[in-house]
């Protein structure tokens, strides 16, 4: 374990030679609020004695050869939408946030690429290209607040991740600092590369423990003309679960997304947002949204998907093909986490990815572990690909203490029965310090082994985003 | 059967509204129409009607020959047929010119019951079309109305709640009538893939000027007694009143302030 320093004025009159007072933050308060990400609070969180918001790679790589020096831990941050507790600053030290990092650099029309800093905001990428009818198309679910280097670092994925896949598809280019100050130019505007090792893949997805994205390089995908999408009633879990792998092997058609969500999910979203679908008479929905060139082909295609459904016990296919109606549909499954927050604040969302296949004896699985420890457990997310976000929410009345215990309990079952479906823990959101312990007793030992000879390679001084993902020791 | 008439309009579809920043007015390129959001509240209305007592219910619109998807969004809910009204002479129409218009395609579209409007068009905000055509048609008119308690087929009545500035009325009115109605009315249904598939074979006939032999001094902008001299946007000036507090003291004179604001005001 290493012993680390801790922040002395001494040190913060360095880090302001580096970035500039103005970009230096000791104030409590600020402090407090980039103390935890969308975890909840009171189990993962801890106070960082310093944050910094560089505005350029340089400062980034100074403050970098500097950490190592004084051995002091360094934990990146983007806007702190996660969910796994990868932006927590767990030994303190020093926070680097990104949001003043946030600039287009170069739009490139006739290649489809952008490059941006690491810290704009998803969505803003989106809007910068919209009129030239393209987009990023592996953005995650929170594109309205995350930003893109906590993207890449997390690898993070959404709704759409069936047919257009997740961060790292589009990702060609990037500039990294390593934990050493180095600064690093991988890839570029190109499409094909296996000019030696892909780089790109060691960072993506390394929750920021391997070095600092401080731009990239966005491969960027015409925006879709038309799309049609499905809300579809089923009276149970199973038969709503059993037609997801039918829609793209029997149809053959790969729609835009698949999302599930149990009867308990959709009333608690419906109620918290006042909407007032058919909710009571079904058991399960899908949402299949299907995209193309023309609203005739992506018709036909929806309509396909809907007799198909019809055909295998659907009680209801609802069409919304127009901005309105989708906005009305997908808001019900966006406002679920949220709604169980209100419900309960303590709950545990789970990430759990399966082979698509295994998907409806998952939800078998999952319903009798809900009825074994008797607790609320509803179930949502991207069903397309394997990939559910099944949450445990602790009952209102239940001591906070006994809660944990019972959390554990669950979790643990929950995981064995997904690593005997050929599936793991996170599909989305990450070990961060959430899943850490499960992460290590779990996975195969030799696979671990190598991922802490990397760690150590790359970060020898493990400085950077430590004890994140797995420990050293 | 009760013949419910529902007339609709087709609006820009306002979540990705751009306004042009010199002239202030809304840019109308590349975007999509749909159904205004207000007259989905008139649609449920009429398909609830149909389901407690049996109906059919027709949608009418008037506009260019791309509001028939309107229409067929409306059949794909649950209504039975629809008309469009549609020829180059209506354009520009204010809303006495429509509601001229309107009437006269629902005295060619034959006998009714009821007629079953929105509040208002999202895009114009007038609310005025609805009245203007209970005037036309010289029926009864109940606006704002925020419930049906009852509709008695055989007196030929029904009974609304409207919503008025000081609480709520209740009215009884003779059939036929025009009634506007407001969101708290109902949660307007989704359509379906079966109500599609309907409305895909649903043939929607086209009623020109010259179909409904209308009088053409009345149509289109020239037709029109309202003109739009100039628009502009108004400055939006919030003038917030800050309170401070020091002391538990001051928490109370706070809290009875802004009791007193919001009394003055109505609010509670």
């Amino acid at each position: 374990m290493t012993n680390y320093n801790s922040i002395t004025p001494e040190i913060v009159a360095k880090i302001a030679q580096i970035v500039g007072a103005a970009n230096v933050i000791l104030d409590e308060e600020k402090l407090e609020a980039y103390s935890h990400d969308e975890t909840p609070k009171d189990q993962f969180s801890a106070m960082p004695e310093v944050i910094v918001t560089p505005t350029s790679t340089q400062q980034v790589a100074e403050i970098m050869k500097l950490a190592n020096e004084l051995l002091v831990p360094v934990t990146p941050r983007g806007a702190g939408s996660g969910l796994s507790g990868g932006a927590i600053p767990l030994h303190g030290g020093i926070l680097m946030a990104f949001e003043k990092m946030n600039k287009v650099l170069d739009i490139d029309l006739q290649n489809m690429m952008i490059e941006v800093q690491a810290g704009i905001v998803t969505n803003e990428i989106n809007a910068v290209v919209a009129d030239d009818g393209l987009f990023f198309a592996g953005y995650p679910m929170s594109l309205e607040s995350c930003q893109i280097g906590g993207n890449i670092a997390e690898n993070a994925g959404g709704g759409k991740a069936i047919k257009y896949g997740v961060t790292e598809r589009y990702i060609t280019g990037m500039e990294v600092v390593t934990p050493a100050g180095e600064i690093l130019k991988i890839g570029g505007k190109i499409v094909k590369d296996v000019s030696g090792y892909d780089l790109k893949r060691i960072y993506i997805g390394s929750e920021g423990t391997l070095g600092i994205v401080t731009s990239a390089t966005i491969r960027l995908t015409p925006l879709p003309k038309a799309k049609t999408d499905l809300l579809v009633l089923f009276p149970d879990v199973q038969s709503a679960i059993e037609i997801v792998p039918m829609i793209v092997s029997q149809l053959g058609i790969i729609p835009t997304s698949i999302e599930f969500m149990d009867r308990l999910a959709v009333e608690t979203s419906c109620k918290y947002l006042n909407e007032h679908l058919d909710y009571e008479s079904c058991g399960s929905m899908l949402l299949i949204e299907v995209d193309g060139t023309t609203q005739d082909q992506v018709d036909g295609e929806a309509e396909m998907i809907g007799d198909l459904c019809m055909e295998h016990h659907a009680i209801e296919v609802y069409v919304a093909d127009n901005y309105t109606t989708q906005e009305r549909v997908w808001a019900v499954r966006r406002n679920i986490a949220e709604a169980f927050k209100v419900y309960s604040p303590h709950q545990s969302l789970e990430d759990i990815v399966v082979p698509i296949a295994q998907i409806p004896a998952l939800t078998r699985e999952i319903a009798k572990i809900a009825a074994e420890f008797d607790l609320s457990m509803p179930s949502y997310g991207h069903a397309g690909d394997g990939n559910l976000h099944t949450t445990l929410i602790k009952p209102p009345d239940m001591p906070l203490d006994q809660w944990y215990i019972l959390e554990d309990q669950v979790v643990r079952r929950l995981y064995e029965v997904v690593m005997a479906l050929g599936g793991k823990l996170s599909g989305e959101h990450g070990i961060g310090i959430k899943r850490k312990a499960y992460f290590q007793e779990i996975v195969d030992p030799h696979e671990l082994e190598l991922m802490r000879t990397l760690k150590q390679a790359l970060d020898p001084n493990n400085i950077l985003n430590p004890g994140k993902i797995f420990d050293l020791d | 059967m009760l013949k419910i008439i529902v007339p609709i309009k087709q609006v820009p579809e306002t979540g990705n509204v751009k306004m042009d920043p010199e002239t202030g007015t809304m840019v109308r390129d590349g975007v999509v129409s749909i159904v205004n959001p207000l007259d989905l509240y008139s649609i449920e209305t009429a398909l609830m009607l149909k389901e407690k007592y049996g109906a059919t219910v027709t949608v009418l619109t008037m506009g260019p020959l791309n509001a028939v998807k309107g229409l067929k969004e409306a059949i794909a809910m649950g209504c039975d047929d629809g008309y469009i009204l549609s020829d180059r002479a209506f354009a520009g129409a204010d809303t006495w010119s429509t509601a001229y218009a309107l009437v006269n395609a629902i005295k060619r579209i034959g006998d009714y019951d009821l007629i079953l409007a929105g509040e208002r068009a999202t895009d114009g905000d007038t609310g005025q079309v609805g009245p203007n055509i209970a005037s036309g048609l010289d029926i009864p008119l109940a606006t704002y109305v925020r419930k049906v308690n009852d509709l008695d087929l055989e007196h030929k009545t029904i009974t609304v709640e409207r919503s008025v500035e000081e609480g709520i009325e209740t009215l009884q009115l003779p059939l036929p009538c025009l009634l506007t109605v407001v969101k708290e009315i109902s949660y307007p249904r989704l359509p379906t893939l079966r109500g599609k598939k309907k409305a895909k074979t649903v043939e929607i006939p086209v009623l020109t000027a010259e179909d409904l032999g209308l009088n053409r001094e009345f149509l289109g902008l020239k037709g029109s007694p309202t003109r739009v001299v100039s628009t502009k946007s108004p400055k939006v000036t919030r003038n917030g009143q800050m309170v401070t507090i020091k002391d538990d003291q001051d928490v109370i004179e706070a809290v009875d302030a802004l009791i007193a604001f919001l009394e003055e005001r109505q609010l509670i």
